[in-house]
């Protein structure tokens, strides 16, 4: 990791920083949802069920859409030229965006974790730390894919788009809702491929079995091999010199 | 006269089946202002893209400082966009601070001492802690230039600098380039006023993705053989004169 990549993620949560609003909605919009889930559920089982999915894919959710609309402006803005015509390289670039949203991705989730535990009284067996490692590991795969797809969106408006593309068929396939197990076969292979299977198998191994990390090598390896891939294609079609 | 700053030759360049740029060639001196004028779509933003190493020539080649283009010179090169380019939440001392620590200010000390001084240079010192959003047009287009230059670069690449701003800005900013070419630094600024035009040592008109006249403004506007000519006669002249090329020198 290099200096320019520190700079760019200080840059990033200064900006946020000073963005009010947007941290009010980061910290707000998640207990909304959650306590919208934790109210209408008719049994307590149901939500200590769903209460560690929910954990998983809305960190996957913001981190995605706030890593993909602050990309895309970076672009529209012309900042982004301007960093490629600096010194810095692609990598660092991505890694700076990376390592600024992921600060935010974890206070979302100790944020999101303690209300499911303390207030909707969601019951939990693992240990905090290792749930906040592989949250931060799920926050590194929608850092990346935000990054990803917002150089294949032109605008905000595409960019939005990507929502009922790349999420919303995840979070219906990913046994947030339902096993993936009692899906047809076809869907179970198809939920089987994207990462936010693994992203709700790893955290419910944790919160619901007490399970340890070492026993979710599976869903670890999964997701780090997403987040890489991404990754290393975020900062290819970045390259200098397109054109 | 000193080492060449930038050095083109037989550039060409297309946007898909556009051709921006035909077989361009091109000499520009050290420390010197050097303007390219033309109307829009003359392949001056390109020729620029292309010198700072965002686009990457079909065929040619581009020398800066006596290099290609790379990462390893950015360093070397300032550059300020057409557009502001400039992080809108961010205050005008966050964003200037932040340029210089891409471009390696590492000392804190003298960077602080650096971020301020160029903020009193381009005359923001009193709104340095107000947000970008909240900055007038001009403002903007004076944060931008103290962005681009902050590193004290010796090539500096301006893209329509003065569009938009109040003639007496313009004035100020045409003071300021005359610093910083004084100072030995090379300036490269593309316009499509001929206002600008005659701030700089040397000019080059360009027309459909080349070069149709170069030289000093004073030669240009002798070419046309009228005495009174303006720089927009000599433009005019050249179009309608001049081939590909044609150099005056």
């Amino acid at each position: 990791m290099s200096g320019s990549t520190l700079v760019i993620a200080g840059r990033i949560i200064n900006q946020l920083v000073r963005d009010r609003r947007t941290i009010i909605l980061i910290a707000v919009v998640p207990l909304v949802i959650a306590s919208l889930v934790g109210v209408s559920v008719p049994d307590k089982s149901i939500l200590d069920y769903t209460a560690p999915a929910i954990l998983a894919v809305l960190i996957l959710f913001f981190g995605f859409l706030l890593t993909g609309i602050s990309f895309l402006r970076e672009r529209s803005q012309g900042t982004l030229e301007r960093l490629m015509a600096s010194p810095v390289s692609r990598l660092d670039i991505v890694g700076g965006y990376l390592l600024g949203f992921l600060l935010f991705a974890v206070l979302q989730t100790m944020v999101l974790f303690f209300y499911l535990i303390y207030v909707l009284n969601v019951n939990y067996y693992g240990d905090l730390w290792q749930i906040l490692v592989f949250q931060v590991l799920i926050g590194i795969g929608a850092v990346c894919m935000g990054t990803f797809f917002s150089v294949l969106a032109k605008n905000e408006f595409q960019m939005v788009q990507f929502i009922p593309m790349i999420i919303v068929p995840q979070m219906f396939l990913c046994g947030l809702l339902w096993p993936v197990s009692q899906m047809p076969e076809y869907l179970q292979w198809l939920a089987n491929a994207l990462p936010m299977t693994y992203g709700v198998s790893g955290i419910r191994a944790l919160m619901m079995q007490g399970q340890d990390l070492l026993d979710i090598g599976q869903e670890i390896g999964v997701l780090a091999a997403y987040a890489v891939g991404l990754l290393i294609l975020s900062a290819i079609t970045l390259r200098r010199g397109k054109g | 006269m000193k080492e060449a700053a930038i050095a083109v030759s037989n550039l060409s360049f297309s946007y898909g089946r556009q051709k921006v740029l035909d077989g361009l060639s091109l000499e520009v001196p050290g420390g010197i202002s050097f303007g390219l004028l033309g109307p829009n779509g003359a392949g001056k933003t390109t020729l620029i893209r292309l010198l700072v190493g965002l686009l990457r020539a079909k065929s040619g080649t581009i020398l800066t400082l006596g290099k290609k283009p790379s990462p390893r010179t950015a360093h070397l090169i300032g550059y300020m966009p057409q557009l502001p380019s400039l992080y809108a939440e961010l205050s005008v001392i966050q964003n200037v601070e932040f340029f210089a620590r891409i471009y390696r200010l590492n000392d804190r000390k003298q960077r602080t001492q650096r971020v301020e001084e160029i903020i009193k240079l381009v005359d923001l010192w009193q709104h340095r802690n107000k947000s970008v959003t909240n900055l007038s047009g001009g403002m903007k287009q004076r944060a931008s230039l103290a962005c681009a230059i902050v590193h004290n670069p010796p090539l500096i690449f301006l893209d329509e600098p003065t569009v938009g701003l109040d003639p007496e800005l313009r004035v100020h900013f045409w003071d300021y380039f005359q610093g910083l070419t004084g100072g030995g630094s090379t300036l490269i600024i593309s316009s499509h006023t001929m206002d600008d035009a005659a701030h700089c040592d040397r000019l080059a008109f360009m027309r459909d993705g080349n070069i149709i006249a170069l030289g000093a403004p004073d030669e240009l506007r002798q070419a046309t053989g009228q005495a009174e000519a303006t720089l927009e006669d000599a433009f005019l002249y050249f179009i309608k004169h001049g081939g590909v090329n044609k150099n005056v020198r």
